[in-house]
């Protein structure tokens, strides 16, 4: 994927979580509903971990080992600290 | 409610403007001038640092000014930091973190003043960037840069992930001055990187927020609803700003959260 298309995919990504999240967000809060507040806040906390992986993906088919394996790094200190907030959130 | 929103899309506008998340600004706010417990407060700025640095980040990527590489490897030490910041805080005060801290960005606001003047570009195209340098489009012109002091920006990216879960930060506040005014980035480009990597910073301590039940509903949702088209905004409108502006600025806000976080040291 050339550098541009992957920047685009990058953009697409953020923009999707963006608008997900505020829709769910303004529309818990205009009813007073605390569900859709909470996913709202689980998909901008999502939006930056799939634009990650998006960007993984992308430097993996680009064949740019280095920088992919970088990726791959930040990808697992973020998935660790989900992991640990999963044990926590399963502890309560 | 009005005025969380508001508070949200003040710290989202400031913050986009300069590639800052703006936590370094709405932590303060909510537990000094609004009350906000500390937990709830570092755990809403989290949650508003992701949702600025994504709107950024969004509209500098489609104006091609993030380094998505350069950004990769800065993350690297970035979430090395995080981890080295847990251990290092357990060694020191609050205070003598905040007079660490406070310092520190003084004496950065000083750099920042002093090389207001001076650009990171250079003007013939056939220079190569590097592998982690980059080109960057100013209306008509088009310039290149090279990554220089790269330790440094390493350096620097370590710190903002310490100070980052600590205080309910990005980091960026750290992150743009050393990367403009040490590390040879253009301001432009150093601000866009930076959101790009600060949204994965704060997702990184906010899951653990988020999993103690420190999010508080519907503070939380109120100031992000206010950061979200705040940013989009202060992104977009930060292309209208000079460089030159965009480093005053920056300046000032480093002198003055940096007397800010010493004074409330001692």
């Amino acid at each position: 994927m050339p550098e541009r298309g992957l920047e685009r995919a990058v953009e697409v990504v953020l923009g999707i979580g963006l608008l997900a999240s505020g829709l769910l967000l303004t529309g818990g809060l205009a009813l007073g509903r605390f569900a859709p507040q909470r996913w709202g806040i689980i998909a901008l906390m999502a939006t930056p971990a799939m634009r990650l992986v998006v960007l993984t993906v992308g430097l993996l088919r680009e064949r740019d080992w280095i920088f992919a394996a970088v990726s791959l790094w930040i990808l697992g200190v973020l998935g660790s600290s989900l992991w640990v907030a999963l044990r926590i959130a399963a502890g309560r | 409610m009005a005025l969380l929103v508001l508070t949200g899309a003040a710290t989202g506008l400031v913050g986009s403007l300069l590639g800052l998340g703006g936590g370094v600004f709405l932590v303060p706010l909510l537990t000094l001038a609004l009350h906000v417990p500390i937990r709830a407060a570092i755990a809403a700025s989290l949650i508003s640092v992701i949702a600025t640095a994504s709107a950024s980040a969004a509209v500098n990527l489609n104006r091609g000014l993030v380094n998505m590489r350069l950004g990769l490897v800065l993350e690297v030490a970035t979430s090395v930091g995080g981890l080295a910041g847990g251990l290092t805080a357990a060694r020191l005060t609050q205070h003598q973190l905040f007079v660490a801290f406070g310092l520190t960005l003084g004496v950065m606001g000083v750099v920042m003043a002093a090389r207001s003047g001076r650009r990171n570009v250079i003007s013939d195209l056939a220079v190569d960037p590097g592998r982690l340098g980059g080109r960057l489009q100013e209306g008509a012109s088009t310039y290149v840069y090279r990554v220089r002091r790269l330790p440094f920006g390493l350096f620097a990216s370590l710190i903002a992930g310490a100070v980052s879960g600590l205080l309910g930060v990005g980091g960026g506040i750290v992150k743009v001055p050393v990367l403009n005014a040490f590390c040879g980035i253009p301001i432009r480009a150093a601000a866009a990187t930076s959101t790009f990597m600060i949204g994965v910073t704060a997702a990184a301590s906010a899951f653990i927020y988020f999993s103690r039940g420190d999010v508080a509903l519907p503070l939380t949702t109120a100031v992000a609803i206010g950061a979200l088209p705040a940013s989009l905004l202060g992104a977009s409108l930060s292309d209208r700003l000079r460089a030159r502006s965009l480093k005053v600025m920056m300046a000032v806000v480093l002198l003055a959260v940096g007397a800010r976080m010493a004074l409330e040291g001692m």
